[in-house]
């Protein structure tokens, strides 16, 4: 069983129930069958997708192309020819009603990678991936790790991993680049931060949540990583998004760096009072949402969410 | 409390910062981490971390001033970052448990 798999089946049973509209993507790409298939594989290459639905002009689903269906064609030498003339027409779709069970449920039977959503009227309205659902149930749990290739999509990607919206690097309101390997050093970006949010005139404890939580991330660039990183940070009415990126040596394994006490720094880095085996246990209990992304020999992104709100009921007395 | 208070009760060498800061907690740790993760805004940090970063945490965390024990020194960027983010630093030639309990029973918590 793979890993995807396997994490599907122990986080189903506490969502089952959840709606098939919460989870799909709504930014559903999809073609018109009088299209080529070449204009498809196009496409694909550079939505980097690997299956298009196929729609009549009521945006009414009638057939899906897939990765798969392009691969025959070029072999077939039939590329050129229309979307219409090959597309899978017998397409398997869930209905945005449906539940994450039953979802489940197709992706074992069909052994599709995606299923194009409908509404009542058979009519388009999102697509949904393994991956879709596996970023569903571990926002749910306030805590994503994913650990595969597809960590270089994600390195490129500007939507926020918690949330799903834009956030791009270009209009950070905040941006720090870690360009040091001193650990002497560790501190500047979060104490900057911390001093950027509090002209804001953000509210104290929420601020000094915030810098805790991102000097536990620069540190980990700092010592762990290798490489130099950059701490972004984006500013809305509800919430504050810290997002800490490197390309360095990567998490070997996440579970394990999420414990408690657990450490891989030298010895030396030690002595100056570092490496508790704190940093992503910290991150965590400072932060309302944290999402980290990360492959040994690509990095590791980090993003940590905070909410602007008057009551801080969740997070007890710290 | 006034750090000036404590500072002259237990005979600590005056460092750096101003003696008028307020404090209400003390926190003993040498643990970068668990002084981020623990320790609570208006602190008074006893430790035996002499480097730089030491400022940095306390900065973070809100940590008003730092007692250096066991007579370490602490190093020169160490003193000239504090002067220029405001956190008073301290010194004394007892160990950490005999400055934690002393300052314990003038009434921080």
């Amino acid at each position: 069983m793979n890993v995807q798999d396997a994490l599907l089946e122990k986080l189903q049973e506490f969502f089952r129930d959840s709606k098939v509209y919460e989870f799909m993507n709504r930014d559903v790409i999809c073609v018109t069958p009088d299209k080529t298939l070449l204009h498809v594989k196009e496409i694909m290459r550079i939505k980097r997708i690997s299956g298009v639905p196929v729609v009549d002009d009521g945006k009414r689903v009638i057939g899906i192309v897939s990765l798969e269906d392009i691969i025959k064609a070029l072999e077939g030498n039939y590329i050129r020819e229309s979307v219409e003339k090959r597309m899978t027409k017998n397409v398997v779709s869930l209905h945005e009603n449906d539940t994450l069970q039953d979802a489940l449920k197709a992706f074992e039977k069909y052994g599709y990678g995606r299923f194009p959503v409908v509404d009542d009227e058979n009519k388009l309205v999102g697509i949904v991936t393994k991956h879709d659902i596996i970023y569903f149930l571990l926002t749910k749990l306030g805590l994503i790790y994913l650990h595969d290739r597809r960590m270089e999509e994600v390195l490129e990607r500007s939507t926020s991993l918690v949330t799903g919206e834009a956030l791009e690097r270009g209009k950070a309101d905040f941006v720090f680049h870690i360009d040091y390997f001193d650990v002497n050093k560790i501190g500047i970006g979060a104490a900057r931060l911390k001093r950027f949010l509090m002209e804001k005139g953000l509210d104290e404890e929420l601020v000094r949540r915030v810098a805790i939580a991102t000097y536990e991330a620069e540190a980990n660039v700092v010592i762990h990583s290798g490489s130099d990183g950059y701490i972004y940070c984006f500013l809305d009415d509800e919430k504050i998004a810290v997002r800490v990126e490197d390309r360095g040596k990567g998490i070997e394994n996440i579970e394990l760096a999420m414990k408690e006490g657990y450490s891989t720094a030298p010895d030396h880095i030690r002595e100056l009072g570092f490496g508790a085996g704190m940093g992503l246990p910290n991150m965590k209990r400072y932060s309302d949402r944290m999402v980290i992304i990360s492959e040994v020999g690509k990095g590791v992104v980090v993003e940590l969410m905070f909410f602007r709100r008057e009551k801080d009921e969740n997070k007890g007395d710290r | 409390m006034k750090i000036r208070e404590i500072a002259e009760k237990l005979g600590l060498k005056h460092v750096c910062g101003n003696l008028d800061e307020e404090v209400k907690y003390g926190f003993t740790c040498d643990l970068l981490s668990e002084v981020l993760g623990r320790a609570k805004p208006g602190t008074l940090w006893i430790t035996v971390q002499t480097h730089v970063n030491i400022v940095a945490v306390a900065t973070v965390v809100g940590i008003k001033g730092i007692v250096l024990c066991n007579g370490h020194e602490y190093d020169k960027e160490t003193v000239e970052k504090a002067v220029q983010s405001g956190i008073v630093l301290l010194k004394s030639e007892e160990n950490s448990f005999l400055v934690s309990g002393k300052i314990y029973e003038l009434g921080l918590r």
